[in-house]
């Protein structure tokens, strides 16, 4: 199945690493990671990537959708201003999509909530569940403040949350329904994930190290990015392929050999009518984890011929869950026109079971097509090929 | 009616309390017994694991393939919900705050949106897409969305359900209660549909349709949408099906009967 490459005119990006590009990139480039103490209280030890970037409020008509998520993704819609400017001169509201995921949508908001309630037996009084928790209510936030006026969804597929805009994006326009979409994910830190990684023994106690023969588990990060793709315009990248398979596997461990996500890169590139040594770069999913790294690097192994150096960035933002797969797309955005990746950060001694080329400096190059993986519970996987234009 | 967009329903579930199938729901006789979904979608130990909307949703999505003719371990699977497990979080939450227990990594599993897409593909062996979404109102127009664009671009049957258990009634104190809704359609390309029950397309600027002889329990659904489109097919009606319940942004699903008998 071909199908046309998404033009993406636009993206903009939001970690523990800064609020715009050119803060990723100078902390890319100087291997600095953004992991460090957690912002909330925990009775265990664990690094997070917290965003320290000031989140400005939302309009006054917006105030009682003003939650951190949404705040977050206000701070990414600025970013992405003027393309989105042009983009509404090009096309009709009605052709605008908005498709974005997220894993906690607005948990972080209920739960301080919730602790009021369980203390006090009432919520405060600006809680309110349908504006600041559900799925829909940072959909509300970007219409109202970009114009959309096209099909808008949440995905929600825990850690793929944030690739699977795209193939969205990609299915509508080739159905010819839209013409342009704002894509991407968020997620904010909350209790929930660093409790439920933790009750999994799956958050490492120091900065995540991914690919590292020590590794022992994941950081919690939290941030963004949105992209806007479309019909036509003058592309800084290109989204070539989306693939997305399930390992049919096991709720929260990948399929030791990764085939499912050896299946999804495939997809990918069968996609954008590529082969594998057309692939210059892989922005591994690699978060940190025994199981998942070893897995992940079995089906990279598997697909490319020739060892292509494989970078993750988790190191530096932690795993931003629902958001990761978005993040990561503007990184390989980023080694696209940049010309160079950066350092798989914890990685300094890699582990003998992962037989792949893990840089541990920036490396320079020509990254013309690069692969971003983005693995999630349930067995999802989304592997996005993103290339020059 | 074949505009960009059209697409075929082959299949149809069903699961409210009352009524465990479209098959029932047809009849219009409840039956008393049928007070819990079976997840006969899921493998025995996935059943398990899988909550009440879990099991609601493995139920629909199986009839609806069962009747569709289609393959439980190739069909793509789109999955919709307004709230998801927001039961399951609020559960959490207690345990961790109320009673000062350490999380239980089983049921953090099953906190995530996408617990059911994972559980069917799991237990169907099924290695292709899946994915979970969710839109508030629009959340029916939004799956049904997704599914018409991978049905076309991908040339292959996607099965769409949607499911809403009741709310934490903590969390949602100001609107009405609901009662737990899944229902499901089986959509393919029409060049693959020999005998469709209906052919779809997408429209928006509709009002929402009288809902007289629907139970305001189930009216008040944010999955509504979806049972009101299996109940038109059911009945062999054309027309306009508003998919929210005026609360939404109008999207409607315009149907034609189809030739199947």
């Amino acid at each position: 199945m071909r199908t046309d490459p998404l033009r993406v005119t636009g993206y903009s990006m939001l970690s523990a690493l800064g609020g715009s590009r050119p803060e990723h990139l100078t902390a890319l480039r100087a291997g600095r990671t953004g992991l460090g103490p957690s912002p909330l209280p925990l009775p265990f030890q664990t690094a997070v990537g917290a965003v320290h970037t000031p989140l400005q409020e939302l309009p006054g008509d917006l105030a009682p959708w003003s939650t951190r998520l949404a705040r977050m993704t206000a701070h990414l819609v600025e970013a992405l201003d003027e393309p989105l400017r042009r983009a509404r001169e090009r096309w009709r509201p009605e052709r605008i999509a908005v498709l974005l995921g997220t894993s906690t949508a607005g948990a972080e908001s209920t739960e301080r909530a919730y602790r009021v309630f369980i203390a006090e037996g009432v919520f405060p009084d600006r809680y309110d569940f349908l504006r600041q928790h559900t799925f829909g209510a940072v959909l509300h936030v970007v219409r109202a403040l970009t114009g959309a006026k096209g099909p808008a969804w949440m995905v929600s597929t825990a850690c793929t949350s944030g690739a699977k805009p795209f193939a969205s994006a990609q299915r509508l326009m080739a159905a010819g329904l839209i013409d342009a979409a704002i894509v991407g994910g968020v997620d904010t830190l909350c209790q929930m994930t660093l409790h439920g990684f933790e009750s999994l023994q799956a958050l490492d106690r120091v900065p995540c190290r991914p690919f590292h023969k020590d590794r022992l588990g994941i950081s919690i990060g939290e941030g963004g990015a949105l992209a806007l793709v479309e019909r036509t315009g003058d592309a800084r990248v290109l989204v070539l392929g989306v693939g997305e398979t399930s390992d049919s596997y096991h709720v929260s461990a990948p399929h030791p050999e990764g085939l499912g996500a050896l299946a999804a890169m495939r997809e990918a590139l069968e996609q954008a009518g590529c082969r594998p040594e057309d692939v210059d770069h892989v922005n591994a999913h690699g978060t940190g984890t025994r199981l998942n790294d070893t897995a992940e690097a079995k089906a990279i192994s598997a697909l490319f011929p020739t060892p292509v150096p494989v970078v993750s960035t988790k190191g530096y933002t932690g795993h931003t869950l629902g958001a990761a797969g978005a993040l990561e797309f503007a990184f390989a955005a980023c080694a696209v026109e940049e010309g160079w990746i950066p350092p798989s950060l914890g990685a300094d001694q890699l582990d003998p079971e992962i037989r792949l080329h893990v840089p541990s400096t920036v490396t320079k190059g020509r990254f013309r097509a690069v692969l971003s993986n983005s693995f999630a519970f349930g067995g999802n996987n989304v592997s996005l090929l993103v290339g020059a234009p | 009616m074949n505009e960009p967009g059209t697409v075929a329903i082959t299949g149809l579930g069903l699961w409210t309390a009352g009524f465990p199938s479209a098959a029932a729901w047809a009849t219009g006789r409840a039956d008393p017994e049928a007070q819990k979904p079976l997840g006969k979608a899921l493998d025995k130990v996935n059943r398990r694991r899988a909550g009440p909307l879990g099991r609601a949703l493995a139920d629909v999505v199986a009839e609806a393939i069962n009747a569709a003719g289609a393959d439980m371990s190739a069909v793509s699977t789109v999955i919709g919900s307004s709230i998801g497990e927001a039961a399951t979080m609020i559960g959490l939450l207690d345990e961790l705050w109320r009673h000062h227990n350490p999380m239980s990594p089983a049921d953090f599993t099953m906190s995530v949106h996408n617990a059911a897409s994972g559980l069917i593909s799991i237990s169907n062996k099924n290695r292709g897409m899946t994915t979970s979404l969710a839109a508030d109102e629009d959340t029916p127009a939004a799956a049904l969305l997704e599914g018409i664009g991978l049905a076309l671009v991908r040339n292959t049957a996607v099965v769409v359900a949607c499911g809403d258990e009741p709310a934490p009634p903590t969390l949602v104190q100001h609107a009405p209660p609901w009662a737990m809704l899944a229902s499901a359609v089986v959509l393919a390309p029409l060049s693959s549909a020999t005998t469709p029950l209906a052919t779809l397309r997408i429209v928006i600027g509709q009002p929402p349709n009288p809902r007289g002889r629907f139970d305001q329990l189930l009216v008040d659904n944010p999955q509504f949408g979806l049972l009101a489109l299996v109940d038109a097919v059911l009945r062999r009606t054309s027309g306009v099906i508003a998919l929210d319940r005026g609360t939404g942004r109008g999207y409607g699903a315009l149907i034609a009967k189809g030739t199947r008998a």
